[in-house]
């Protein structure tokens, strides 16, 4: 409640001092265990500010969404620290200009929520390159121990299985930061390079498309696998390619705004045993 | 007196049903999903959930469908159409506003082009609903103008008896009674009277929402942008929608041949709209949620006399960022 209250009235300030136009928050949802984003433009807005432990949501793919920072004004906005990391690779990726957001960050353990100090991305580096040391511990998934333990063919018919689900309506994608194409390859249709169909094939050809595209870059925020409305549990994926990408290339994704992306970038001593 | 199904004889009437070849449809609840599935035992049927994550819809307008083959030949084109394989189904366990769903597209399938792929499946479906005796938080029939017992799209409505011991049988059309002729056996005669059906409260004033919306000064209120700001623009919401039926026709092969399919396809979407030339009408977030809301609640209705929309409350419950057709249409009922 403290850090909710100092943060509703940081944001009064900088929005009253014309730092920010605007603050990208948390305030209640449709049930008392959800959140929705909250665009806070006036004091009256920032009183609706919440701020705990159920704000899970990244919302940093709102400042590359429909030309928000095309005025060049400063955008405030409530961070967990992977949604630090995604301003990073978004500014590495020239997709934005790190002076022009306020990092309101914070964190939580258990019910508690923190702030962190800080107010741009260089203020957060000791702290993500801490959490890149020592990540923080996660419980224990049964299903991924699982998935894990199986061989190629028993792991291709797992997704095979977990994929059939799915109806491409592409919630994983709109809700990733990282998914900012003005237009996706999957919507490229002069001619159509990926089949729009959801049958086998398809949703195989979306969703490997998607875990390509996503290695190097993705922060493991969990949104794509919270906005999936029939359950895939993609963030499986996307943690094992991250994983991948860390063994493979010692490169963990959002350090800095200025960290070369992995798989757009060439290094002499890259290890090349994925040529065959 | 009325008739009563109970409970333990379930699984006399799918296997009654299933033998006199019927396929037996109902709730299922998956590993991590639930959806309206083939069952081979009535225990294998979860009538016990709210209702299904996914809709009824699905079973009559898959997300997708083969049309026709192609080969293109030196000088001529060769077809071979794919119609649905025929298969005379009952849905057990329907809920009210699936069923009404399938009974609020009806129109919009046989309007101008009488869809094949529908209509068959509607004409060898029973749809056999059961009235609601709980709801969550996101359910809003009531406030579409239909109940927790409605008999819209239904063939027979049962409602359930205390302790989960059955239903009474409400037969409402032929195709039903002949479906129940089939198991009538397993029916017997009583006096019962069934458990009240759920109460859910009255979210909105529909029809205050509706003067507002066919107000054409209103189509380009400030209202729309403050409202869909923070959609992110999936396609969750339609393609949960037990109403929603949009599609998008597609070739899928190479020079010569192929399959031309029907994909359901969804107006929160830029490329929905999007011109050859690049141009695009709806070319903000904003313009796509309004056009949903209006579409449900202003053409629709316009044209075919109906909201589409039967308050299954799906687009809400699922929605990555707490939106839907509720909390938009209580803050029209506020302005």
């Amino acid at each position: 409640m403290i850090t909710q209250e100092k943060y509703r009235t940081t944001v009064k300030e900088l929005l009253a001092n014309g730092t920010i136009k605007m603050a990208i928050g948390y305030r209640p949802g449709s049930t008392s265990d959800r959140r929705r984003p909250l665009f806070i433009r006036t004091s009256e807005e920032a009183d609706q500010l919440v701020l705990d432990s159920t704000c899970i949501t990244n919302l940093s793919g709102y400042l590359v969404a429909e030309g928000l920072l095309s005025d060049e004004k400063r955008v405030g906005i409530f961070l967990r620290p992977e949604g630090i990391r995604s301003i990073n690779i978004l500014a590495a990726e020239y997709q934005l200009n790190v002076d022009q957001i306020v990092i309101f960050g914070f964190d939580s353990t258990g019910r508690e929520v923190r702030p962190l100090q800080g107010q741009t991305t260089s203020d957060f580096s000791a702290l993500l390159s801490e959490i890149r040391e020592n990540p923080p511990l996660t419980t224990k998934e049964p299903l991924l121990e699982r998935i894990e333990k199986m061989n190629a063919k028993e792991r291709f018919d797992f997704w095979q299985q977990e994929f059939s689900r799915c109806i491409k309506c592409y919630a994983c994608r709109q809700a990733c930061p990282m998914c900012y194409c003005r237009r996706c390859i999957v919507d490229s249709n002069q001619p159509q390079w990926v089949n729009t169909s959801s049958h086998t094939l398809g949703n195989f050809e979306w969703n490997v498309v998607r875990a390509f595209h996503l290695s190097g870059r993705c922060v493991q925020c969990g949104n794509c696998d919270r906005a999936c409305p029939v359950n895939i549990p993609l963030r499986f994926i996307n943690q094992r390619m991250a994983k991948e990408v860390v063994d493979g290339f010692d490169h963990f994704a959002g350090l800095s705004p200025t960290q070369e992306p992995v798989l757009a970038s060439f290094k002499k001593d890259d290890t090349e045993t994925f040529i065959l | 007196m009325t008739r009563i199904l109970f409970s333990d004889k379930l699984d006399n009437c799918v296997a009654k049903w299933r033998s006199a070849g019927l396929t037996v449809i109902g709730p299922v609840q998956g590993e991590s999903l639930s959806s309206y599935a083939t069952v081979e035992k009535g225990t294998d049927l979860h009538l016990g959930m709210v209702l299904p994550d996914r809709s009824l819809k699905e079973l009559f307008f898959p997300q997708t469908e083969p049309m026709l083959r192609y080969t293109i030949k030196k000088n001529e084109i060769e077809t071979a159409d794919f119609t649905p394989p025929s298969a005379q189904r009952i849905i057990f366990g329907a809920r009210p506003c699936d069923a009404s769903g399938l009974a609020i597209d009806d129109p919009l399938f046989g309007w101008d082009y009488k869809d094949e792929y529908w209509f068959q499946r509607r004409n060898e479906s029973v749809i056999v609903t059961i009235a609601c005796t709980k709801a969550d938080d996101f359910c809003l029939c009531t406030s579409l103008k239909l109940a927790p017992d409605s008999t819209k799209g239904t063939d027979v409505l049962l409602r359930p008896l205390d302790k989960n011991r059955g239903w009474l049988v409400e037969e409402l059309t032929d195709r039903g009674r002949e479906a129940f002729a089939i198991i009538s056996e397993y029916l017997q005669e009583s006096s019962e009277t069934a458990l009240p059906t759920v109460e859910v409260p009255e979210k909105f004033n529909l029809d205050a929402c509706v003067a507002w919306l066919q107000n054409p000064e209103n189509f380009d209120s400030k209202f729309w942008k403050e409202i869909s700001m923070r959609c992110i623009g999936c396609a969750s919401c339609t393609y949960l929608c037990p109403t929603c039926h949009c599609f998008d026709i597609q070739d899928e092969g190479d020079t010569y041949s192929g399959i031309r399919r029907k994909n359901w396809d969804s107006c929160s979407f830029a490329l929905f709209t999007m011109h050859t030339s690049g141009h695009n009408p709806r070319s903000t977030q904003s313009a796509r949620w309004r056009q949903r809301i209006m579409h449900k609640f202003n053409y629709f209705p316009g044209k075919f006399s109906v909201n589409s929309c039967s308050g299954c409350g799906r687009c809400s419950r699922q929605c990555p960022v707490d939106m839907g057709i509720t909390e938009t249409l209580q803050e029209i009922s506020k302005l």
